[in-house]
Order: structure tokens, then C-alpha cells, then sequence
């Protein structure tokens, strides 16, 4: 640079920053393209492992995977058993997770903000969150299946109801804690007690993100595995007493995909084909639900 | 009402109070927030409450419908004679009494709900009532708050989808459906456009023809063009109550001729 004070050719403010703008333009290239190519990473992974199942999955779907039962290599079994199964055990698990966890969310949201059970409830409910699931199916061993003296698809049952509940309490929470204190405070200007308020008002406003809530959890158990192992076992006939060992579709999979026959492999995938279309679904389900619900609240 | 308070500071003659408040004291923990006030609210009449912001006026609206109640660590001390009770006394039904004494908040909370079941929710809270009475009262609220003609159609759809000045009208109509005596308005128009805001102001010229009126306003414009009476805060106290046309134009204390001529605020 020269010292010469003369006058700046016009377009020289454009060489403000020198070196360090470059720089800055490079970093800023660099960084982009690492954000890109991890994506497109992860995508491609996503779509090569849906590939995968769709190619191999679909080979063995047919009619008769949805109304045979699973049978001896070779015999030409279906998956009606682990099917029914899979939507008994997650079923259920729901409809009793689903009050469970919204009483205990409303619970914490609502009553007692600062009592020392509702953070010790909240510690535990967030710490059931990410216990590892085969703990959980040990656990219900240890209670149910043991005394029992057998497997029961009412174990399988509530092992799934364990995992369930902590995501709907979570959900609820959140989401009655987003109802604006304006709302409640509106609703208990008209004299409304304390529990219509809750019902009518806070519950309401918040629907669409709680059944978000419980989409989701439906989602995560119905792709459960170890739990289930320690609880409901498998059955290789049909059977939808709550009683008995129940098959289930993971824990199908997990039993077939590791044998050498060709048919069961050719089941395993048409399994966790069914599973991930199934769990797909719901998810977008929940997402549609909570943009509809989003937007109809602005 | 059984009791009746006279009110020798009113211009004119004496006037009949909807509510009467003295030696009220307000804490919200130990932040003594309302120092010792006494106020009449005249019936059948607009009472403004003007002040800068943290002055203690929406404080004071919130202890005459116990709002307060709600949260732990707020409590009121003092008299505030309301038919012929103490609403501040522990015996008083907090859910009557703000069935009796209504309110109305700065921004509009239309309920997650149709337009129509707004306004059936607080009534169905106080009173058993048959679906064409109801009807009835649902469509004279709403023509009350000239909001009939505009909603008439949609009564079903949510109230979500009005427009801010319809949901604040919607929330005049459903807190006057549960047949008040008293309405508390907390700025209510702060959040609309001026033509809405012009809207609810000729709304209150029309039910304080039924209504006795507090509202609180930011808007001195607002509270000489609405209120009857004026009352201006500054640091938890009342400094001065008059009429509207006193207030404005001749001042007594020093504080609120600074106020209202916007030396601060």
C-alpha cells in the first residue's frame, strides 16, 4: 500500500478486510460444503437402508404373510401371528400409557410447581427415558413373569407400557406448559374451578401436541425388541390370549434373521418391512397432525 | 344490592357504588405493590385507571376479581365491599364472585374452541340452561358486541380464525354472557389496530348502560374519551381521582399534571 495521499480510485472500498475477508469467504465456503456432504451422507444411508428393505422385504410379501402363522422352515409360514401380536402387545401398552402418562403430566404441570415430589416424579420419569429397554424387560421379569412361573403377553404388555409412559409424560408437560397464562387466567375470570380449567381450556389447546406425543411413543415401542425378549417370549402358533407367550414382530425378526433357512431370512425382512412402513406412517401422521394444529391455533 | 355506599366525592350528587375499596394493601411477596387505597367504583359508570407502567393499576384489577388467588406469595390486605361483602374475607366463593365481576384482558384469549362454545363455556359454568335459551343468549351477547352480523354464520368454526379486534370483542361478549355485574378491562385495546380500538370504545359508551366499568389504560386519549371518572397512580398509590373532565384538564397534584402533560411515563 502506498502512503501517497491521493485520491481512492473509485471501487477501492471494495478491498476493505484484505486477506482476513478472504479468509472469512473461504471458511464460510468450506463450512457450507461439510454441512452438505454430512447430509447427504446420512441421507443416503436413510434411503440405501429403506432400499434395502423395500427390495428384500417386498420379495416375501404376500398374502399369505398376513393370514399364516409362522410355521416350520420350508413349510411356507406367514407373519399373522407376530402381526397380531405386535399390534395386541403395542396396543394396549398405549391405552394404558396413554392416561398413565398424561395424569402424571398434567400432574406436574399443574399442581405443586416446587414440591419435592413433583421434581423427584419428574427426575424419575426423565430418567426412564433413557434407561436402556432390556433393563426395563428384565424389570418386569423380575415382577411378573417370575411370580407368574411363565411367559405372558401381559408381561410383553407392560414392559412396552413402561417405556411408553415417560414420552407421554414428557409431552404433556411440554405442552401444557406452552398454554399461555392468559388462557388459564381468561378461563378462571369467567369462575371456572381449577379442574375445568385443566380439562376444558389447557387439555384442549394442547391435544395436538400431546397425541403428537403419543404417535411417537407408539412409534418407538412398536420397534422394541429387548423387552419383549425377557416377557412375552414368542409364540409360533396363533394366540391372542394375554396369558400365553405372544409372538411379536421384532422379536420375530430377531429369532429369524439369524437362522439358516432361506424362508425364515426372507420373513425377517418382509418383518422389519412392515415395521418401518408401519412406524413411517405414524410418524407422519404425528408431524401432519402437529402442523395442522399448529397452524389452526395462530 | 342490599348495601348502599355513598360517595360525597362524586360531582353532581352522590352516586351508588358498584365497588368499594379502602385501605387497601397489595404484596406480591414482600414487594408492597398497592399502598393503602381507597377507591369507589360508581355504578353504572366508566372508571379509568391511568399511571405509568409498574404503578400498581393492573395490580389493583386484578385483587377485585381475586385473581391473585392463583399464585402463592400474593396477598391483599384491606377492604373491598362488593354487595355487601368483603371480597378480600376467606369465606367469599372466588368462582362466583368472578362470575359476578368479569374481565377482560389485554390481549384477546379466544379459547381453543368454536366461536359459539366460547361464550356457552362460561355460562354453562353458573347455570343450567336449555340449548335455545342458550342460543338465545349466545346471539344476543354477540349482537351486544356488534359481532352478530360478522360470526352469524360461522358460529361453529374456531374463534382462532377471527381477527384480533373480533376475538376482543368475542371476549367482551363471552365475559358479559355470564351476566356480570361489574367489568374489569385490563388495556384492552393495546393489542388492536385503531379501528378495532375505536370499536370497543364506543362498545363500553353502550354496557355501561348495564355495567359498572374499571379499565385500565395506557391510552390518556382513551381515558378521557371513555371514562367518567379517573383515577391516576404513580409508585403503588392513587394520587388523585376526578372526573375525566378535571382530570385532563385541571390537575391537583403535581405528579399527575407531569404525568398527563408526559413529563415521564
Amino acid at each position: 500500500m502506498s502512503v501517497q495521499k491521493t485520491s481512492p480510485a473509485v471501487g477501492d472500498g471494495w478491498q476493505r478486510g484484505g486477506a482476513q475477508a478472504v479468509r472469512r469467504r473461504v471458511v464460510e465456503r468450506l463450512v457450507s460444503v461439510l454441512c452438505y456432504v454430512a447430509t447427504m451422507v446420512v441421507l443416503f444411508l436413510l434411503f440405501s437402508i429403506l432400499w434395502t428393505l423395500v427390495v428384500r422385504g417386498g420379495a416375501g410379501l404376500s398374502l399369505s404373510t398376513f393370514i399364516h402363522s409362522t410355521a416350520a422352515p420350508g413349510s411356507g409360514g406367514g407373519l399373522a401371528n407376530a402381526i397380531m401380536g405386535s399390534c395386541e402387545q403395542t396396543g394396549l401398552a398405549a391405552l394404558i400409557g396413554t392416561p398413565v402418562g398424561m395424569m402424571i403430566g398434567i400432574y406436574l404441570s399443574e399442581f405443586d410447581q416446587d414440591g419435592r415430589i413433583v421434581s423427584l416424579v419428574r427426575f424419575v420419569s426423565d430418567m426412564l427415558l433413557s434407561v436402556p429397554s432390556i433393563l426395563v424387560g428384565l424389570f418386569i421379569y423380575l415382577i411378573v413373569v417370575e411370580p407368574a412361573g411363565h411367559f405372558s403377553g401381559m408381561a410383553g404388555t407392560l414392559a412396552l407400557a413402561v417405556l411408553f409412559v415417560p414420552i407421554v409424560v414428557r409431552t404433556t408437560e411440554d405442552m401444557l406448559r406452552l398454554v399461555p397464562r392468559a388462557m388459564r387466567e381468561a378461563a378462571y375470570a369467567l369462575g371456572a374451578p381449577g379442574w375445568r380449567v385443566i380439562l376444558s381450556i389447557c387439555l384442549r389447546s394442547a391435544r395436538g401436541g400431546i397425541m403428537t406425543g403419543v404417535l411417537l411413543a407408539l412409534a418407538r415401542i412398536s420397534g422394541e425388541t429387548a423387552p419383549l425378549l425377557f416377557t412375552s417370549l414368542g409364540n409360533l402358533n396363533w394366540s391372542t390370549s394375554l396369558n400365553e407367550p405372544m409372538a411379536s414382530l421384532p422379536v420375530t425378526i430377531y429369532q429369524y434373521a439369524g437362522s439358516a433357512y432361506d424362508d425364515w431370512v426372507r420373513l425377517a425382512w418382509t418383518g422389519a418391512l412392515l415395521i418401518t412402513v408401519a412406524v413411517l406412517a405414524t410418524n407422519i401422521v404425528a408431524r401432519w397432525w402437529l402442523t395442522r394444529n399448529g397452524s389452526a391455533q395462530q | 344490592m342490599n348495601k348502599i355506599i355513598m360517595d360525597d366525592s362524586m360531582v353532581g350528587n352522590t352516586a351508588v357504588s358498584a365497588l368499594a375499596i379502602s385501605n387497601l394493601d397489595f404484596w406480591y411477596g414482600t414487594n408492597h405493590a398497592l399502598k393503602n387505597i381507597s377507591l369507589d367504583f360508581p355504578l353504572r359508570q366508566v372508571t379509568g385507571m391511568i399511571g405509568p407502567s409498574g404503578c400498581g393499576k393492573s395490580t389493583l384489577l386484578r385483587v377485585l376479581n381475586r385473581m391473585y388467588d392463583l399464585y402463592p406469595g400474593q396477598r391483599a390486605t384491606g377492604q373491598v365491599l362488593f354487595d355487601g361483602r368483603n371480597i378480600l374475607s376467606p369465606g367469599v366463593d372466588v368462582n362466583v364472585l368472578r362470575s359476578r365481576i368479569g374481565m377482560v384482558f389485554q390481549k384477546p384469549t379466544p379459547f381453543p374452541m368454536s366461536i359459539y362454545d366460547n361464550i356457552a363455556f362460561g355460562v354453562h359454568l353458573h347455570e343450567r340452561i336449555s340449548r335455545a335459551d342458550l342460543d338465545q343468549r349466545v346471539e344476543s351477547v354477540l349482537r351486544r358486541v356488534a359481532l352478530w352480523n360478522e360470526v352469524k354464520d360461522r358460529l361453529n368454526t374456531s374463534a382462532a380464525a377471527l381477527s384480533g379486534g373480533q376475538q376482543q370483542r368475542l371476549c367482551i361478549a363471552r365475559t358479559i354472557a355470564t351476566r356480570p355485574e361489574v367489568i374489569l378491562l385490563d388495556e384492552p385495546t393495546s393489542a388492536l389496530d385503531p379501528i378495532s380500538t375505536a370499536r370497543i370504545e364506543e362498545l363500553l359508551d353502550e354496557l355501561k348502560q348495564e355495567f359498572s366499568i374499571a379499565i385500565v389504560t395506557h391510552n390518556l386519549q382513551q381515558a378521557a374519551r371513555c371514562a367518567d371518572r379517573v383515577a391516576f397512580f404513580y409508585m403503588g398509590e392513587l394520587v388523585e381521582v376526578d372526573t375525566a373532565d378535571r382530570m385532563f384538564t385541571a390537575p391537583q397534584a403535581k405528579r399527575t399534571q407531569d404525568y398527563i402533560t408526559g413529563r415521564f411515563g
